[in-house]
């Protein structure tokens, strides 16, 4: 689950100096007490890449002259490394030279200070920066999430699958997912209107939540449907997890319909043993999709789980 | 380069983080005019170039402008050494330069101690 604190901007941001001058490191730890960072440091292009990859720190200052691995070198490799690729890097050049600026900024350096350093613009250039990756970052975490439910949506569920998908294969781990839909979810926007419908989407989505431990992925899969990703699951313990969010959702009252009870059907798929999944995602998908078909042909307010192999799990329904 | 603008980087010795940063540059500074009459002896030119390098960056930043510009020069002059007798001299009366700026600012604060 996206963690809200996570949008927020209000931790202290790291911010990793780089640089093989201790005079550097003592003037910009006086220098930027006041402002809400926390500085740490490293000596040379090699414990500072390092450094970065284990800490992830939200802004990098690293200086381009330094012995053994310098700063263009250390700028390349942090780009090319996954973890650390979107971390803005200030560069700081004792040198004021337009090749040396060109260079960084092709390289992906978010800005360029010239040293000695006015300090009261590098702190100036530090916050904008922070403040920039912070924005961004915040951008593309909602760029991942449906704005009605607050789930991820379809297109994060698509690439998380696949990763948890070769993550079961490769270590052999169990991995269930479980597609769910309303019961007569139409008759409710009809009866009642779409602002009912909505709340009805919201108020599942947030059981489904509630239910879930912090490894599962709840991500909306359509109008009425969510999909949840369930690493480390056998379909097993899926089921008791999708049984207990059909319970509540059976249970819940809803204000603006008092009387017209919510259900779901849910089918479920997965493997106890990831390194026997000899289907591709989409056929997972589609497997459990049949067994929310068949949910739903049974009556509705119902769970089936099965095992990838086909053999059947366990099915439930309301008494 | 332009040497800084002194006033740009003016410290206050009556602001406790200034007073800090100062005496902590004073304090590192004979270490650094140690290893730059080393280098020079040994004609270590790189490492000089490098003891320049590191003193034009800092040394303004701790409220010692005149250090950063000495440091500025000779570290230009580095750049620009050949084998010519008349560079190796500019080098050579650069370091002297720098030497004993860093010296009389050494000996200042000891004698207002
Ligand atoms: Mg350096």
């Amino acid at each position: 689950m996206v963690d809200p604190k996570d949008l927020q901007l209000d931790t202290t941001p790291v911010v990793l100096l780089i640089d093989d001058s201790q005079f550097v490191h003592r003037l910009l730890d006086a220098r930027m007490r006041s402002e809400s960072i926390s500085l740490i440091g490293e000596f040379n292009g090699k414990n500072g890449f390092e450094r970065a990859v284990e800490d992830s720190p939200a802004l990098i200052l690293l200086d381009l002259d330094m012995p053994v691995m310098d700063g263009f070198e250390t700028l390349r490799a942090l780009k090319e490394e996954a973890k650390t690729k979107d971390i803005p890097v200030i560069v700081l050049s004792g040198m004021d030279s337009s090749q040396d600026k060109v260079t960084a900024f092709d390289l992906g350096a978010i800005d360029f200070v010239t040293k000695p350093f006015e300090l009261t613009e590098l702190r100036a250039r530090v916050r904008s920066s922070l403040k920039m990756s912070a924005l961004m970052k915040m951008l593309s975490q909602k760029a991942q999430i449906d704005g009605l439910s607050e789930l991820y949506n379809r297109s994060f569920f698509d690439d998380r699958f696949k990763e948890e998908y070769d993550r079961a294969i490769r270590h052999g781990h169990p991995l269930s997912i479980a597609l769910m839909d309303l019961d007569h979810f139409k008759s409710i926007n009809d009866t009642f209107g779409h602002p009912a419908g909505d709340t009805v989407i919201a108020g599942v989505a947030k059981i489904a939540v509630q239910e879930c431990r912090s490894s599962d992925i709840a991500c909306r899969y359509g109008g009425e449907e969510f999909v949840l990703i369930m690493p480390e699951t056998s379909p097993a313990d899926a089921f008791t997890l999708c049984d207990r969010i059909r319970e509540r959702c059976e249970a819940t009252t809803w204000a603006q319909h008092p009387g017209r009870p919510v259900t779901i059907s849910i089918g479920i798929v997965g493997a106890t043993d990831g390194a026997g999944i000899q289907c591709t995602p989409a056929a997972m998908i589609e497997l459990a999709d049949r067994n929310l078909y068949d949910a739903k042909k049974s009556g509705r307010n119902m769970v089936r789980a099965s095992d990838i192999n086909g053999a059947q799990v366990k099915i439930a329904k309301a008494s | 380069m332009n040497a800084p603008d002194p006033n740009a980087f003016s410290l206050d010795i009556n602001d406790s983080e200034d007073a800090e940063l100062i005496e902590y540059f004073l304090g590192e500074l004979p270490e650094r005019v140690d290893a730059i009459n080393q280098a020079s002896s040994s004609d270590d030119v790189e490492q000089l170039g490098r003891l320049a390098h590191q003193l034009k960056g800092a040394a303004p930043g701790f409220g010692f402008p005149l250090i950063g510009s000495a440091a500025a020069k000779l570290e230009g002059s580095i750049r620009a050494l050949d084998q010519s007798e008349e560079d190796v001299n500019l080098v050579r009366a650069e370091v002297e330069n720098l030497i004993s700026l860093c010296q009389s600012y050494i000996s200042q604060s000891k004698n207002s101690h």
